[in-house]
């Protein structure tokens, strides 16, 4: 599927910004199930200075500064991107018991380390915490595949959180969003990863965009969609050393694959947590208070509005 | 318990013998090392120790505590516990023993710390580089990539020489039986470098003839060669700026990083006071920005950066972390460093060792678990009884276990929660820390001990031992030493077999590298502080001269004349000395005499705008514009404005609550003041060094003295005071210029006589026309070489006053003479120029940053 994101982001400030730098994770990264055909971020004053780096997990990460004074800021990403639909969780070639995976990431002296330990880990934003093992326990069996466990889980996140994008904001602790039983897609991510790390299980955070369909009968709008967010697991092959799968989670729409959660999923970044891979971030001086927009639009070329 | 024996009964003349000695000592608790004796006499070192006291023997041991306590006091030497802002700075506690080390004992300390700091060196180079530790599970990765520390984004930083460690510490202790152990490392931001240093200082001098007979290494070599091992180790050319990185005033060690700033002679700095700017980074100074190329941190990594680190820091300085990979700054030490501390590392370092050095570890750490191991597991919860449990990441809020005090079954519920909570935790077994003597009350009583040294580097993967560091001593009765809880600290002393290296980094008086290293920039914010200084010296002076007038007055005979009186109560108003009260309108001298007295400090609780101006306001407002230029002031200088800051929140505080106030405490509490603040003046004249953040701070005082004296001079013109001998007098006092005039016209007053002392003559530095002179030439200076036109220019010219122009001047209060007009001049002239300083020299100062995110 060919997919056009066009990813606005708007800065209005009540006072002049003297100095600002950002830090930006904005070009899609390719992957088994897409490639990137065409990207261009288009600042809006003119950068100083733009350096794009690969962070340590592979992303784009662009680090602007301006030195210019400015009222307004506006980031466009502008990308076209070619995705395929990933394969079926039922053609992984394994499906370890959860036990066994759990085993074999905890450390034993001179045992084979195995690189995807790091995503066990837990951070801020998937901190420590048994009411998370509590939350995942109904699910939970002895002996469960790997991939099944995954799957129950993200039902579970799906049926149980209500998706409400005024329950929660960018801060807000996820055990907080667990606890009021509501949230957004961050949240919901967040959640599934605290959870698979608190049974000692690597996950990952994925940010990126989801194609969505206006109501019948009505127009696709510009500016109508919103960046996404889920979670994708690490399923070893315990029967062949460093082999291993990630199959990708997204609990807030309860959808799963291998590669990616569907054709209509455009990955941006992953990282452990959203701070990880955070679209845009920054800090200015000066400045006042400012307001922020974000406006994503997410469609086909030959069906692009307007 | 035996009475303490006074020291009066004491032999004044001879060598204290062991004798002595022993009779006076108790024995350390049962189960740790005696650092003083053994079953069968003191320590050598100890006995040397004694012998070398002098005449006095032990006879005069409590007057030389008495003298630390002083000294320690006078220099202002603290510890925040708490740091708050609102709680009182703690003095630094420091005992008057030192801690002795012999020179074998230390030649094996030394190479097992510089064993450790090489190890650790090349730890960090692998987990920021190969990856090789975690890749062959000698280290899990649960301490590196899952330790809050880890920077994943200084992943394959290049450091010069390969230098990641220019600075380590080992918390060291001795056990039962002798032997030293590393009970834990500190590699982020130790603290100690300073205040073992004010320790050194402060004892070497209490025990001269012991410090020689013992011949006790000195501590300035290994300093200086650290400060060059920096220099030569910066990316940057011949002469690279290093800084010193500070949370600022109010972290619980402040002290020391000033302390350490100018010792070592480099600028004191704080996050706002830095900029990046394509990956480099500069100091905001008042001549613009300055490039700096080593940064001494002495604050947390997660506080760094806040585009890459914490977004809430305004601690840091956005952008540095780029700077850093760019290789254009370096940092002592690099960000990331802090996964050393974790105790758990300790249990993998041996097998370590082997791989990376092929050696053993000479100097063993304290068995340790980490119970993230299932092969460690059951030894570790079968030792619980002799061991603690810490937590394996900081900022868990969990306090550290004492296994020992553990019932048997909170053991076991220790014992499941170690198996499910696995790797959280890290058990470390018990050591009972060694006794070293404190000198208590003619007493000598025996303190847990534990020793911070320090390893630094000196070129390229190259270290040497600093000989001394820093003793914390457990209060009475405790297990754990340490600032924060309250314990105490001492002196190291580390006996030497060749000769004592004599290097000092000390010329005379208080200690600094100034001298060698001139031209150090001016930070902006340090220079707004240092004009705010001088602002508030000034203000305090003139509001404390006023308020002491109108006390002294009250107590005359007469009542003042009604000229006198209206201009008191402008003056007063103006100054903010009394509140205003509609209801209660002043009749009397006495009446406004004690108002102004029971006002001198507001109570505390009071909202800032109710207060502002007082007396006390302002003493308050000098306090703390001074603690923020701490480093630029001599020792004297502060501890005196320490002093005035607190002597008069005691007296005016005690004034306040008084129902009927005599005016005798408000006159001792005025002159108190009025005194101290002549000394500061003093030093701020005489002992500070010439710089811009001077000129800054001078005009500050001059900006002052123009608003105050042309108000209160337009204010006696229109209280018709000059034609009234009380009033007449009363002004020149005010002026502080009595005794000039009275000397140049004995008892005639003259009006003009007075317009022409206190305006137009430039030799009188009360007048309006010296201050006006003086302001031109130091603003001059301040702009020179900037490319920028001196902001004097704006100011009224002196030279152009002539007394023949106010002649005919009825000097009665009329608003539009032309004297009334020349002295608004001035006024509106020191506003505008107080407005153009902070314009052109401070405004990038205190343009905070903030985060923004999407």
């Amino acid at each position: 599927m060919l997919l056009r994101v066009l990813h606005d982001t708007r800065y209005h400030y009540s006072a002049d910004v003297d100095v600002a730098q950002h830090m930006v994770h904005l070009r899609p990264r390719a992957t088994d199930t897409q490639s990137v055909l065409q990207h261009h971020l288009s600042v809006s004053p003119e950068p100083n200075s733009s350096d794009e780096v690969i962070d340590c997990m592979g992303n784009h990460r662009r680090f602007l500064a301006l030195q210019t004074r400015h009222h307004d800021l506006l980031l466009r990403a502008d990308s076209l991107v070619h995705t395929q639909p990933p394969q079926h969780t039922d053609a992984l070639p394994c499906n370890p018991p959860w036990e066994q995976v759990r085993e074999h990431f905890r450390y034993r002296a001179g045992a084979p380390h195995d690189p995807a330990t790091e995503f066990c880990f837990h951070t801020p934003a998937t901190p420590w915490d048994e009411g998370f093992l509590a939350f995942a326990w109904p699910v939970l069996d002895s002996g469960m595949g790997l991939v099944d466990l995954a799957l129950a889980l993200t039902a579970h996140i799906h049926s149980r959180l209500r998706y409400d994008p005024s329950s929660t904001g960018v801060h807000t602790p996820t055990a907080q969003a667990l606890a009021q039983g509501a949230g957004v897609c961050q949240d919901f991510a967040h959640i599934f990863i605290a959870c698979w790390r608190q049974l000692g299980l690597p996950a990952r955070y994925v940010s990126g965009y989801l194609l969505t369909q206006p109501p019948a009968g009505q127009a696709r709008l510009v500016g109508a969609d919103a960046s996404h967010a889920w979670a994708a697991v690490y399923v070893p092959d315990l029967n062949e050393t460093g082999q291993g799968y990630w199959v990708d989670v997204d609990p807030t729409n309860n959808r799963c694959g291998w590669g990616s959660p569907g054709e209509d999923y455009v990955t941006l970044a992953w990282g452990r947590e959203f701070l990880d891979v955070s679209p845009v971030r920054g800090v200015i001086q000066g400045g006042g208070s400012h307001q922020l927009s974000v406006a994503v639009t997410v469609a086909p070329p030959d069906e692009w509005p307007g | 318990m035996n009475p303490p024996i006074s020291p009066s009964l004491l032999p004044k003349q001879r060598p204290a013998p062991d004798k002595q000695v022993r009779a006076l000592a108790w024995p350390a608790d049962a189960g740790h090392h005696d650092e003083l004796q053994t079953a069968t006499g003191l320590r050598p070192l100890w006995q040397r120790f004694f012998q070398s006291l002098g005449p006095q023997g032990m006879g005069d041991l409590d007057a030389r505590a008495e003298l630390v306590l002083r000294q320690l006091r006078d220099n202002g030497v603290s510890y925040n516990a708490h740091a708050s802002g609102q709680a009182p700075q703690r003095p630094w506690s420091l005992d008057l023993l030192p801690m002795l080390i012999g020179a074998d004992e230390w030649a094996t300390l030394q190479a097992g710390v510089l064993q450790r700091t090489r190890l650790l060196n090349a730890v960090l180079a692998d987990v920021y580089g190969a990856g090789d530790l975690v890749r062959r599970s000698l280290l899990p990765a649960a301490l590196v990539q899952g330790h809050p520390a880890y920077l994943r984004g200084l992943q394959g930083l290049q450091v010069p020489h390969g230098q990641w460690l220019p600075m380590a510490a080992f918390d060291l202790a001795r056990g039962p039986d002798g032997q030293w152990w590393v009970v834990a490392q500190r590699a982020q931001a130790p603290s100690g470098l300073g205040y073992l240093l004010e320790n050194r200082i402060t004892i070497a001098r209490q025990f001269p003839d012991a410090f020689a007979a013992l011949q006790v290494q000195r501590l300035a070599g290994t300093y200086q060669a650290w400060m060059r091992a920096l220099e030569q180790l910066c990316p940057a050319g011949d002469k690279p700026r290093i800084v010193l990185l500070t949370p600022g005033p109010y972290n619980e060690t402040y002290f020391e990083h000033a302390y350490l700033a100018r010792y070592l002679g480099i600028p004191l700095v704080e996050g706002s006071d830095l900029t990046v700017r394509d990956q480099r980074v500069y100091l905001k100074t008042l001549q613009g920005l300055e490039p700096v190329h080593g940064i001494i941190k002495r604050l947390d990594d997660r506080w760094l950066d806040p585009l890459e680190l914490r977004a809430d820091s305004t601690l840091g300085v956005p952008g540095l972390l780029q700077a850093l990979r760019a290789g254009h700054v370096w940092m002592v030490n690099p960000p990331g460093t802090g996964l050393l501390e974790c105790s758990a590392l300790q249990g993998f370092l041996p097998a370590i060792g082997q791989h990376l050095l092929g050696e053993d570890l000479q100097l063993p750490a304290l068995p340790t678990w980490w119970c993230g191991e299932e092969a460690v597991l059951r030894d570790a919860t079968q030792r619980l009884g002799d061991s603690v449990v810490r937590s394996t990441y900081p900022g868990s809020g969990r306090d550290t276990v004492m296994g020992r005090h553990l019932s048997p079954t909170q053991r076991d519920e220790w014992t499941d929660r170690l198996l499910r909570e696995r790797g959280q935790h890290t058990v470390q077994r018990w050591l009972p820390l060694s006794q070293t003597p404190t000198w208590r009350d003619g007493r000598l009583l025996p303190r847990s001990a534990m020793l911070r040294v320090f390893a630094l580097s000196d070129g390229p993967d190259s270290w040497r031992v600093l000989p001394g560091g820093l003793v914390r001593l457990a209060p009475r009765g405790q297990l754990m030493a340490s600032m924060q809880s309250g314990g105490s600290s001492a002196d190291c002393w580390v006996q030497t077999r060749d000769a004592v290296d004599t290097t000092t980094l000390l010329p005379s008086g208080p200690p600094t590298l100034q001298q060698l290293r001139p031209g150090r920039p001016v930070s902006s914010r340090a220079g707004e502080n240092l004009f705010w200084l001088g602002r508030y010296t000034e203000r305090a002076e003139n509001s404390v001269r006023l308020a002491r007038l109108i006390v002294q007055n009250s107590e005359e005979a007469q009542e003042p004349s009604a000229a006198l009186w209206r201009w008191w109560l402008a003056l007063a108003s103006d100054n903010g000395l009394v509140p205003e009260d509609p209801q209660h309108p002043l009749g009397a001298a006495w009446e406004l005499a004690r108002r102004v007295a029971k006002h001198l400090g507001p109570p505390a609780g009071h909202a800032a705008h109710n207060t502002s101006f007082s007396v006390g306001f302002n003493l308050r407002a000098l306090h703390s514009a001074a603690a923020q230029v701490r480093d630029r002031l001599s020792p004297e200088h502060s501890a005196l404005i320490e002093d005035l800051a607190m002597n008069f929140a005691t007296q005016a505080g005690a004034l306040a609550e008084r129902s009927e106030v005599g005016m005798a405490p408000a006159q001792v509490c005025l002159r108190d003041a009025g005194l101290r603040l002549t000394a500061i003046t003093g030093l701020q004249t005489d002992r500070m060094v010439r710089d811009h953040g001077w000129r800054l701070l001078s005009v500050g005082r001059h900006i002052e003295r123009l608003t105050t004296l042309s108000q209160a001079l337009l204010h006696a013109l229109q209280a018709d005071c000059l034609r009234h001998a009380d009033g007449f007098d009363a002004v020149l006092a005010l002026f502080d210029s009595g005794i000039t005039f009275q000397a140049r016209h004995q008892q005639r007053r003259e009006p003009l006589a007075l317009i022409d002392l206190l305006v137009i003559d430039r030799d009188n530095p009360r007048s309006l026309g010296w201050v006006l002179q003086t302001l031109r030439g130091r603003l001059d200076k301040l702009a020179q070489g900037s490319g920028l036109s001196s902001l004097s220019s704006h100011l009224p010219d002196p030279e152009q006053w002539r007394i023949e122009d106010w002649f005919g001047d009825p000097l009665n209060g009329q608003a539009d003479t032309p004297l009334a007009t020349e002295l608004q001049a001035c006024m509106m002239a020191a506003m505008a120029l107080s407005d153009d300083i902070m314009r052109r020299h401070f405004s990038h100062a205190d343009t905070r940053h903030q985060s923004v995110g999407a």
